[in-house]
């Protein structure tokens, strides 16, 4: 806490007093600062040069862009850092949203292409909705039934989306009964809805499919979260009408702009709704409007950049990272190496940690920040708890790696270097950090909330779920994306439960071997050839970096927005 | 924080809601408890393969052994400690002093508009993968190093040192800063008004009452720097071998093979006996004892300094 100057003046005046060795100590401590930032800096900028390689281009396609890009956003941002801050965060937002809606598009679209199949995907949801229903169904039929219901919950989601196993001839019991000339129990499997689905003779085309199961609730969503901002339900029907009409004209326009309807769903969900409903509200409440011209600039300038370049018929840059190397395999030869299988294995192991880590890490924080008692033996447990979670925190990651190794493939069996296996053993990293961040965004929620919510009658659970879950949020998402990224980039772990060093195809399933993008960059930095030193890896650090500068920023300005004042 | 219990539930029927309420506490004590499972386990699991290692190779030779050759079935941690070591200091040397001279400046001198762009620019520092860390230590600082005529090997510590380092400096300066900001005011109005000048609080008065705060980061600095893998796998080869001691300086130009590198290469093998793929939980026992009783102490100190001042 830097406390203010004492005046100067009743002591001061007096030459006695050195400035000098002062000044050479701040001066000193402010170098310290800058050491680490501008030496990774540096080093940023000779990947990045390695990456892009921006000096292969004409001198005049340079000249070009510079003239209808980088000037003009460069005068805009000093603008609105100077004159128009309101205008500065819209930019950055509208710049932002849809980068971060393309690479929501991006892993959709993977998934999509390599892990299931939009039929799957739709009887996927349809069952579990199915399952979702029947579990509300009874629980406002029998509202007083908690054991049975606790039946249902588990039950209910395993038949409709698992199906039953034959239980005639392994189950031990109806062996018996058969011996005695009862005879009961299951003679065949009984399939699940999901496969009932799936073998339905005649299915919708896929982008109804998809429409009925990723726009329309996705629309909804957005669309429930207007209504609730502005208090007008209109306002949300709105949305939902605008986002479903877009899908549906994508469908016609779509092949004739030369993209895929599905690809064009994802963007309409995950691109054009989110950017559709900021640029309206901006627009709305005429607060920073300015600011919308920076993302417009930059597409003119492009487009514009574009237009004369080609032209005048000067060359652009040969880079190592494009559009090529994000969408192959890894090759012998340095030109036709990418990233694409790896990128797909981070994606699942993504899945892997946010389907298992997520909920452990979030109902750790609940109980020792609501539920824990400070006394007796188990507040003496929780204790222990929390000293061992801020220890496993300090744990070298290559040791979860071995834990990884030991627990899943020696003790388990299951396939060494699987998706399931690396996305446990890292899930099992980035726990401690995912449990001490949702409890710091649980304790800033105010007690005050909790007691209104208890003097309203409501039970301990009521008020988590209705109060503090919905207050903390923002904080718990903002702590676990950061905590993914640090996922995204663990590599020893990865090498310890021997993920592929090299694969050529996508995982399609999670019990695949697979790569993963640290995986793969580490495979190329052990090869000599120039060619992949400064090039190939390059590429894929600065890709691994981009992916990692999106969800952080993502994070920044969730906390930012929501961050609770005082 | 944990509110107390709210007064006896008149409100709703009791059968089935109270169960419930039960149900959930138990579900989510389960989620608190699965930490501890994680320890328990990584204990256990490492345990049992390092014990069946150990009864094939004697501990003491193993903990004295100057040799480590896999293949001729000599276990000797002392070179893959040796590099442990050169690395951690190295890495300490670098990232101590810039990380305190870090905090003093974001936390003394620092306006509020540089803070809110240097803090989260260490915490940037701190948030790149550590593979990415290895590659600039090998494509890209050796060569520097190279240039400048330093006589390194292609695999070399210090290269993989100064990235450690720079890597842990947010940790340093984040917590130290912490520790700083924690010093109440009135200790600096009490030097102001003896007269002292900036320079003279901030050195005579801030530090040293941070200073358990400033030691409890400066040890959990150096337990990263021990259990850092990727940036020594990726940078420092993969040759176990002994300090130099008559010529200490030529260390820094060689390379070495901490534990956890060694740990990486025995997994990677092709080709290991059973033996030979034991030893790598013996020394992830190892590493994770020393890692877990440097941050049990570096939890102890900070735990202290907080109770003198709140």
């Amino acid at each position: 806490m830097a406390t203010r100057e004492p005046e100067t003046g009743w002591h001061g005046e007096n030459s006695d007093v050195n400035h000098l060795r002062g000044r050479a100590f701040e001066a000193t401590c402010l170098a310290a600062t800058a050491f680490g930032l501008v030496s990774v800096l540096l080093l940023l900028l000779f990947v990045a040069n390695d990456a892009f390689r921006p000096f292969s281009a004409d001198a005049g396609w340079l000249a070009t862009y510079a003239a209808t890009v980088l000037v003009p956003l460069a005068v805009l941002a000093v603008y609105y850092y100077r004159l128009d801050e309101p205008a500065g965060e819209v930019a950055y937002v509208t710049s932002g949203l849809p980068v971060v809606g393309l690479l929501l598009t991006g892993g959709f679209a993977v998934l999509f292409i390599e892990l299931l199949s939009v039929l799957e995907w739709f009887a996927l949801l349809i069952s579990l909705v199915v399952a979702a229903g029947l579990i509300v169904a009874h629980g406002r039929l029998r509202p007083k039934a908690a054991l049975e219901r606790l039946g249902v919950v588990l039950l209910t989601p395993i038949i409709t989306v698992f199906g039953l196993p034959p239980t005639r001839f392994n189950w031990f019991v109806t062996d018996m009964a058969a011996a005695l000339g009862l005879d009961f129990g299951l003679y065949y499997r009984v399939i699940s809805l999901r496969e009932a689905i799936m073998m339905l003779p005649f299915v919708p085309t896929d982008w109804v499919m998809l429409i009925l199961t990723l726009v329309l609730p996705v629309a909804g969503v957005a669309g429930w979260f207007v209504e609730q901002r502005r208090e007008s339900r209109r306002d949300g029907l709105a949305v939902v009408g605008v986002t479903t009409a877009a899908a549906v004209l994508g469908v016609v326009a779509g092949p004739l702009l030369g993209i895929g309807t599905d690809v064009w769903l994802l963007l309409v969900t995950f691109a054009a709704l989110p950017l559709g409903v900021y640029v309206e509200g901006v627009l709305r409440r005429g607060e920073g409007v300015r600011g919308l011209a920076f993302p417009v600039v930059a597409v003119v300038g492009v487009a514009a950049g574009a237009v004369v370049t080609g032209a005048l018929g000067f060359a652009g840059p040969d880079p190592w990272l494009d559009w090529g190397f994000l969408t192959s395999a890894t090759s012998r030869t340095a030109a036709d190496a990418g990233i694409y299988p790896a990128m797909v294995g981070s994606v699942m192991m993504i899945i892997v940690i946010v389907l298992t880590t997520f909920p452990v890490g979030v109902g750790a924080a609940i109980y020792l920040e609501e539920y824990a008692p400070s006394q007796g033996l188990t507040g003496k447990f929780v204790t222990l708890i929390e000293i061992n979670i801020g220890n496993l925190a300090g744990v070298p990651s290559v040791v979860y790696g071995l834990l990884g190794l030991a627990l899943f493939i020696r003790v388990l069996q299951w396939p060494q270097g699987s998706v399931i296996v690396a996305g446990l053993a890292v899930g099992l990293l980035i726990l401690p950090i995912v449990i001490i961040s949702a409890q710091e965004a649980i304790r800033s929620v105010p007690d005050s909330f909790r007691q209104a919510s208890y003097g309203m009658g409501a039970t301990r659970w009521q008020t988590i779920r209705q109060v503090v879950l919905p207050e903390a949020l923002p904080g718990i998402l903002t702590g676990t994306i950061l905590a993914l990224g640090r996922a995204i980039g663990e590599t020893a772990p990865l090498l310890m439960i021997g993920a592929a060093a090299s694969v050529r195809l996508a995982p399609n399933s999670f019990f695949d071997v697979a790569s993963m993008m640290p995986r793969q960059i580490f495979s190329w930095s052990s090869e000599l050839d120039p060619a992949f030193r400064h090039g190939v890896l390059a590429a894929g650090v600065i890709t691994l970096l981009a992916v990692l500068l999106v969800m952080n920023a993502t994070a920044i300005v969730i906390r930012n927005r929501y961050q609770r004042t005082g | 924080m944990s509110t107390e219990t709210p007064g006896p539930d008149i409100t709703s029927r009791p059968s089935g809601r109270a169960a419930r309420e039960r149900m959930y506490r138990y579900v989510l004590l389960l989620c608190a408890a699965a930490s501890i499972l994680v320890t328990v386990s990584i204990v256990v699991l490492l345990a049992r393969d390092a014990i069946t290692f150990f009864t094939l190779v004697n501990p003491v030779d193993f903990f004295t052994g100057t040799e480590f050759l896999i293949s001729r079935n000599v276990y000797g941690l002392l070179p893959l400690l040796s590099g442990t070591l050169l690395v951690t200091v190295i890495s300490a040397v670098i990232a101590l002093p810039t990380g305190v001279a870090a905090a003093v400046y974001l936390s003394e001198y620092a306006s509020d508009q540089m803070r809110s762009v240097l803090k989260p620019g260490l915490e940037i520092l701190a948030g790149i993968p550590t593979v990415v860390y290895g590659i600039f230590a090998l494509v890209y600082v050796t060569p520097f190093l190279q240039a400048i005529g330093l006589p390194v090997n292609t695999f070399n510590i210090l290269s993989a040192s100064i990235m450690v380092g720079i890597m842990i400096i947010p940790m340093v300066s984040s917590l130290s800063e912490d520790a700083m900001s924690a010093v109440p005011d009135s200790l600096r109005q009490a030097g102001y008004g003896m007269g002292a000048t900036k320079f003279e609080v901030t050195t005579g008065v801030v530090v040293p009452a941070a200073a358990s705060g400033i030691f409890s980061s400066f040890i959990l600095a150096l337990s990263r720097a021990i259990g850092e893998t990727m940036i020594v796998v990726v940078a420092a080869g993969s040759r176990p071998r002994m300090l130099n001691l008559s010529d200490p300086l030529a260390n820094l130009f060689q390379g070495y093979q901490p534990m956890t590198a060694a740990m990486v290469q025995i997994n990677s093998a092709d080709s290991v006996s059973q033996l030979g793929f034991t030893s790598l939980f013996a020394i992830g026992l190892t590493l994770f004892v020393i890692t877990f009783l440097l941050n049990l102490l570096s939890n102890r100190i900070a735990a202290r300094y907080r109770e003198e001042y709140e």
